[in-house]
């Protein structure tokens, strides 16, 4: 690179620093910021209006065509923005799997209509999406989808419902598998749709999960309308569609495949369990029967292993981006990194239980309970990272019969 | 740091699995576990016009003046087909200490015989504690005139009876500071007063010998860096001779895995391919992911050693504490998807299983490495 070229990027970062001082929320980065409740609406709208103004200012949107609304930069420029934004934190996007799954996945099975129709608004932070997948009896299983949707004229009738859907109580528009041939074979017989979330016939609600929050919704369809032009990809082959999508997300659309630079433990809901750091720093800070816990050698041999770990994966998330480079990375990879990832999350989550003892009863709420609860909460969450986005068995099973090549049962 | 081979790589890769795969067969292998010495010259003498022995080696040596990354590509391959014989000990245990600390005189004189595979090397550096740190090295060596009188005894000493020449970790001081007072001296094997027995070992492609020194005598001449400073050198071809070790351990470690999968696909039982039993494809998959991770670690551990970085030791004792417990579960679930043909002798599964056992203890085993990395969050 030229030193002019150095220069560039200089300037780029001083005006990136500009734009945070002048954009941020007031008191961001003190104490008297206040952060919104964790899935609260106002949580969701402060991050619809954090992304919008981030792609004006454009210092998001990259990795997608001109056409569809993507902001074209040289990676060395990203680079700088991201690594500023990274700096300071930000208050993060819209509860949305916009650009998680819905922007890929349009992308890659999308016809023209619908990549510029929608691709724009999730990267500009506009629109939200949810994803209508799992059911009652179709989980593991999800080629077992129960709700049809039935062709008249230029729309389809849907009825039934959905479970576990992410980011559902805020999402504008949807992504749903239907059965639309009821007498064709499993995996040949749904067709994936895109649906408006204020079409009449569409309900949802809250459920509730172990670790005591509503993160997930359930969503019904009685008799929604949904346009012909909004399925998308071929009609009947909707199973190749959500296969994609699941890939996207378990991938985490390729973020984590570097990151910043940053080691990033992905699906944390707190930064503080996110480093090995803080593991260490609880160790040293506690005291079980008069001992304290670092000077435990099982301990220091268990933290040291999520340092390790931690390494581990960022490397070979380099690795994946070098690959992927060489076109030679299948999204069967992202089984793996779910995995390793998922069942990182919960050993922590088990060890830390360990070291607090009596105080791993406490939960947040409580006054009395270690860094406010956060780790028991982690400890519960952590229970559906191995079941959601694919359970560690259904990966296992993609590992071994589409990277090894073993014969399905 | 660069995670994907350039064509260099990529040729010398294929190169070397050929190589192995027409001149080490299985059959040589346990051709040489059968033997005392475990040592081919006529298969080192290929290695050598292959130009393996001097690859790391600046051309003025007679080397090829390759990076630390293409050497532990070679050691992939050799751990996938279970190489036998003294390369490691001739190249890494004593071949990096030459070279990093030898003198002008001595990287001439030793060097080119390292690179076209005239004589044979290896390294004494443990002794009855089994663990190569400063205070297990025991052994005197004494000034007389122009000499150093060495007398004491070494353990696990690699390829002794192949070697042409030992280097001699030796105690020439005693201070407070252990690491004080080491000096490596290269030692000719056919000086008198060396008796070499060989070890029942284990893992019997690797063979390590009992070395008794009986007034042996070297030439001051023969120091390898300076008196009583040997142990930074030891150290820093440690880190570098771990790196090689967990190269070689992925390259095994993916032998097992392609084996096992083939076997899986294969074998029948109740009518069915046992590989579509979900608990033989779960164990599959761990060995997938386990090695993934494994060859992560180790990759960034040998960029990390050629791009001479400071995070190169963390990187090294990460990539071996990952590679250790890895292999080690890798082999368990390769014996155990085998059946009753994983547990004889003529399968060549328990060859790795073995390996994987005695790469785990060499330079530290997986807890050693964990507890360095505890040790910077202290």
């Amino acid at each position: 690179m030229t030193s002019g070229g150095a220069e560039k990027l200089e300037e780029l970062r001083r005006e990136v620093r500009a734009w945070l001082r002048e954009n941020l929320p007031k008191g961001w980065g003190t104490p008297e910021y206040v952060a919104p409740e964790p899935f609260s609406e106002e949580q969701h709208e402060l991050g619809k209006a954090w992304t919008k103004k981030l792609y004006d200012a454009g210092y998001t949107g990259f990795g997608y065509p001109k056409e569809y609304g993507g902001i074209e930069r040289p990676p060395q420029e990203i680079a700088v923005i991201r690594e500023e934004l990274a700096r300071t934190g930000t208050p993060g996007g819209p509860l949305s799997l916009g650009l998680l799954v819905a922007a890929p996945t349009i992308l890659s099975h999308g016809e023209d209509w619908q990549k510029e129709r929608f691709i724009p608004k999730v990267l500009s932070g506009e629109e939200s999406w949810c994803e209508g997948f799992s059911e009652p009896d179709a989980g593991s299983d999800l080629a077992n989808v129960q709700t049809t949707a039935v062709r008249d004229g230029d729309e389809w009738i849907v009825n039934g419902s959905k479970c576990w859907t992410s980011m559902w109580a805020y999402a504008d528009w949807g992504l749903l598998v239907a059965k639309t041939e009821p007498d064709a074979p499993r995996h040949r017989n749904l067709s994936y749709f895109l649906f408006d979330t204020t079409t009449p016939g569409f309900s949802r609600r809250p459920l509730r999960q172990m670790s005591g929050e509503a993160e997930f919704g359930e969503m019904f369809f009685d008799d929604m309308r949904v346009p012909h032009k909004n399925m998308m990809g071929e009609q009947g082959r909707g199973w190749y569609v959500a296969m994609t999508a699941l890939q996207h997300e378990r991938s985490g659309g390729g973020a984590f495949f570097g990151g910043a630079g940053g080691v990033d433990l992905a699906g944390l809901t707190d930064r503080r369990a996110a480093a090995v750091e803080s593991l260490a720093e609880l160790a040293k800070n506690t005291k079980r029967y008069g001992k304290v816990i670092w000077e435990d050698d099982m301990f220091r041999q268990r933290i040291a292993q999520f340092a390790i770990e931690a390494q581990a994966m960022r490397w070979s998330g380099a690795r994946m981006i070098a690959k992927m480079r060489k076109g030679m990375v299948s999204g069967n990879e992202a089984s793996v990194v779910k995995n390793f990832q998922a069942e990182m999350r919960q050993r922590r989550g088990d060890m830390v239980m360990e070291i607090i003892g009596a105080y791993s009863q406490l939960v947040r709420g409580s006054k009395r309970a270690v860094d406010e609860g956060d780790w028991v909460y982690d400890m519960l969450r952590s229970r559906g990272a191995t079941i959601e986005m694919g359970t560690s068995e259904i990966n296992r099973n993609i590992i071994a019969e589409r990277i090894l090549g073993l014969p399905r049962q | 740091m660069e995670f994907s081979l350039n064509e260099e790589q990529e040729m010398l890769k294929t190169m070397a699995r050929d190589f192995l795969a027409n001149e080490c067969p299985k059959t040589l292998v346990r051709e040489l576990m059968e033997d005392e010495v475990g040592h081919s010259p006529e298969l080192w003498k290929k290695i050598a016009e292959v130009g393996w022995l001097g690859l790391i080696f600046p051309e003025e040596y007679g080397g090829s003046g390759m990076n630390f990354r293409d050497l532990t590509i070679l050691f992939e391959e050799m751990g996938r087909a279970m190489l036998p014989g003294p390369f490691f000990s001739t190249l890494i245990l004593a071949g990096l200490p030459i070279l990093t600390a030898g003198n002008e005189e001595q990287k001439k004189e030793f060097l080119p015989k390292i690179a076209n595979g005239e004589a044979v090397f290896t390294l004494a550096a443990l002794e009855e504690d089994g663990d190569l740190w400063p205070e297990g090295i025991q052994l005197r060596a004494v000034r007389r005139g122009e000499d150093y009188i060495i007398n004491g005894t070494k353990l696990f000493v690699p390829d002794a009876k192949a070697a042409d020449y030992i280097l001699v970790a030796a105690r020439t001081k005693r201070t407070a500071n252990p690491e004080e007072g080491i000096t490596l001296l290269l030692v000719d094997t056919t000086e008198w007063g060396i008796y070499a027995s060989p070890l029942k070992t284990m893992d019997e492609t690797r063979k390590q010998y009992d070395v008794v020194f009986n007034n042996v005598p070297v030439s001051a001449k023969n120091i390898i860096g300076e008196v009583d400073q040997g142990w930074p050198i030891l150290k820093d071809m440690a880190i570098k001779a771990t790196a090689a070790l967990c190269a070689e351990m992925v390259g095994g470690g993916e032998w097992v895995l392609e084996t096992t999968v083939n076997y899986a696909k294969e074998r029948i039982a109740f009518g069915v391919p046992i590989g579509s039993f979900q608990i033989i494809k779960h164990k599959c998959a761990d060995m997938y992911s386990a090695l993934e991770y494994a060859r992560s670690l180790m990759e960034w551990a040998a960029e990390s050693i050629k791009d001479d970085s400071p995070n190169a030791a963390t990187a090294v004792s990460m990539a071996k504490s990952y590679c250790g417990d890895a292999y080690k579960q890798v082999t368990d679930h390769g014996v155990q998807i085998h059946g009753g043909i994983g547990f004889t002798w003529d399968h060549d599964m328990h060859l790795y299983f073995k390996r994987a056992r005695s790469s785990d203890t060499a330079f530290g085993d997986s807890n050693y490495h964990r507890e360095l990395i505890a040790k910077q969050y202290d």
